[in-house]
């Protein structure tokens, strides 16, 4: 038995494995984390395009729309820039009534907000603002793809591939097959990471996509010609990079614990802390490696809360090239205690 | 292959409980059966040669191999457990078919062996349907087809005549005959005794995790002292030869039958019984036939491990 044949076992438990990773029926919320992120940015997108049609044959020229000023009264408003595209009423108080005329030139909206009959304020805003959601999506992708999705995908994935078995009395069938206990581990962790990078970075480019699609086309063509395809890449590389690290972590909790809650909330609270860690404690971290491979960094609100600011905050970056190769680094000690561990473990379905 | 399936001073525990304790045994070539009340260790054992489970204390070695290494035990073993280990929506040949893949074998072998397990178990009929939707029957007899596909040295079975109908049963207890017959190892577990009866070689009797007795019925048997051994004895003048066997000093019981043709006789002696018995035949008592009535494993049972079956 050479190394030739056990990779070839390790290919064919893959194989095998991979219909059921794919195809189980409690994966269905997996590719609901996946994909949430594009159904947003779809959503936001039609919205976009839905109000660029409806608008379409009542652009006001933005000469006009910049001569409002303060002060001018409603009705010069109307003569100068017509009927607003959306008019909103409200009431403030018991005396005071005012109203938000919305016009669109093609490009930006403009709030007009009319008070006792005056303009008391005006806001102009790119109808697609191409930045702003440049800064939304890295906010999705750090905040919920990669802390959210991705952990708690891999969680599903990865703690099922030895404890799922487990539970169904259906693990000794690998252990009564030929094959070294390492390969079966290595076998069905490439099962679980073909599958993980698969619905994780589709899902991630997907929303990519989806955020790009409702764009001025001028915009994301010098996009593209710029950090573009630079951007695309690293999202993508990140979120498989993501997934083969908590993937090794996930599979490795399977092989120790039954109740998949504890490694959950070790581990994102580990991950969680991780900004505070002393140096080389931080580097016993997946998030802290794939944080640094993503292309816009996280953003934070100044007015966000300083425990939130605290928790969010990411360790100070590295190098890409460290960062893969801590990533890998931490992913090999992880499978290397996993396979120690999985050489010790006993069928013992009756206790389960 | 010769060296058989050892088992030295082996313990295993499972917390707190006892699995088996200090059990030393050598399983030779054959038919073996393990036989004991539930929770008896049975299952333990055979998960032990296995190497589903590691001994906290001993050591085991399956012709030559150690359970701690799949890799090549798998090759020369093939174990039917009671689970059933069919991934969801798998086919009677898909499953069989998977475990064949992991050997090594091209696809057309792999095929090829598939087929002939699932024929030796009578199931080709249902081999393209889905596991999940078998009897209790058929998904014995497909876990039996997977243990056997690669043509095992030694084949561990727990419970494996269960669910079967008897025709099936005859068919898989001739197979095992089979087996055994090539001078290679099946071990398994049964509760129906009179089946272990016909089918084993050995027995291995078994009750809180201890070995109470190995080895050939009849040398169990032999073994069992306080326990008088007894024999039935069908002959013409039933009254006269048990009132000539009565008054013998190892005889210590005699049963005349209703009809007054046969007695049951237990003496604490065989071998002077059968001295005696030989004497009375050639002096003129007719004797039609002699058959122990207790060299089985029911009465091995009763008399080691007692009720509770």
């Amino acid at each position: 038995m050479n190394l030739k044949f056990r990779l070839r076992q390790a290919g064919m438990i893959a194989k095998l494995e991979l219909r059921r990773v794919f195809l189980a029926k409690r994966s269905l919320w997996v590719y609901l984390l996946a994909l949430f992120p594009a159904v947003v940015f779809l959503g936001h997108g039609i919205d976009v395009k839905l109000d660029q049609q409806r608008w379409a044959g009542r652009v006001t020229p933005a000469a006009v729309l910049d001569s409002i000023e303060r002060g001018d009264s409603e009705d010069e408003v109307i003569r100068r820039a017509g009927d607003p595209v959306s008019k909103r009423r409200y009431r403030r108080g018991r005396d005071s009534r005012g109203s938000t005329f919305s016009y669109f030139d093609g490009q930006r909206r403009v709030d007009v907000r009319i008070e006792d009959g005056l303009v008391a304020s005006k806001n102009v805003r790119a109808h697609v603002n191409f930045e702003e959601d440049r800064q939304v999506f890295a906010g999705f992708f750090h905040y919920f793809y990669l802390r959210l999705a991705i952990f708690f995908g891999c969680l599903g994935i990865f703690m099922n591939l030895f404890r799922g078995e487990m539970m169904g009395k259906t693990l000794h069938f690998w252990f009564l097959a030929p094959v070294r206990r390492d390969v079966l581990l290595a076998g069905k962790y490439m099962a679980g990471l073909a599958a993980a990078v698969t619905i994780f970075t589709t899902g991630a480019l997907l929303s990519f996509a989806a955020m790009l699609w409702p764009q001025d086309p001028a915009a994301v063509q010098a996009y593209w010609q710029q950090q573009g395809p630079s951007h695309l890449f690293w999202y993508g590389a990140s979120s498989a990079l993501a997934c083969l690290g908590y993937g090794s972590v996930f599979l490795a909790a399977g092989l120790l614990v039954r109740n998949p809650i504890i490694p959950a909330v070790v581990l994102s609270f580990w991950e969680g802390i991780n900004g505070f860690l002393p140096a080389m404690l931080q580097k016993l971290s997946v998030l802290y490696y794939v944080e640094s491979l993503t292309p816009v960094p996280a953003p934070i609100g100044a007015d966000a809360p300083v425990l939130a600011r605290m928790l969010l905050a990411p360790a100070a970056p590295v190098s890409a090239a460290t960062a893969v190769a801590g990533l890998l680094g931490v992913t090999v000690l992880v499978l290397w205690m996993a396979s120690r561990r999985i050489g010790r473990l006993e069928i013992n379905y009756s206790t389960e | 292959m010769g060296e058989g399936i050892v088992f030295d001073e082996v313990s295993k525990f499972y917390g707190e409980v006892l699995g088996v304790n200090r059990v030393s045994l050598h399983i030779p070539p054959g038919i073996t059966s393990m036989v004991g009340p539930n929770g008896s260790g049975k299952t333990t054992l055979m998960n032990l040669m296995t190497g589903l489970i590691h001994p906290d204390r001993g050591s085991i070695s399956v012709c030559g191999l150690s359970p701690r290494n799949p890799e090549s035990l798998m090759r020369i073993l093939g174990y039917a457990t009671q689970y059933d280990a069919a991934p969801r929506g798998a086919t009677g040949f898909d499953f069989v078919s998977a475990g064949l893949l992991l050997y090594g074998y091209s696809a057309e072998e792999t095929r090829r062996r598939a087929w002939q397990a699932l024929e030796r178990v009578s199931l080709t009929e249902a081999a393209g349907r889905k596991v999940a939707g078998y009897s209790k029957g058929m998904r014995q007899r497909v876990r039996l087809a997977q243990a056997i596909a690669h043509d095992p040295e030694v084949l561990v079975l727990d419970e494996p005549l269960n669910g079967l109908d008897p025709l099936v049963r005859a068919e898989t207890i001739a197979m095992f005959r089979e087996f055994a017959a090539r001078g290679r190892h099946v071990i398994l577990s049964s509760h129906v005794l009179q089946e272990v009866d016909v089918i084993s070689d050995q027995v291995i009797l078994i009750a809180n995790g201890m070995i109470i007795a190995e080895g050939q019925i009849r040398n169990v048997r032999d073994e069992i002292e306080e326990h008088p051994s007894q024999f039935m004895i069908r002959c013409r003048d039933a009254s006269r030869l048990a009132s000539l066997l009565f008054d013998m000093e190892h005889v210590a019981e005699v049963k005349l039958h209703e009809d007054r043709q046969g007695m049951l006789v237990l003496t604490r002696n065989r071998r002077e019984f059968s001295l005696a018995l030989t004497r009375l035949a050639s002096s003129g008592s007719p004797v039609e036939s002699v058959m122990a009535a207790d060299e089985n494993v029911d009465a091995l049972y009763e008399y080691l491990i007692g009720g509770g079956r």
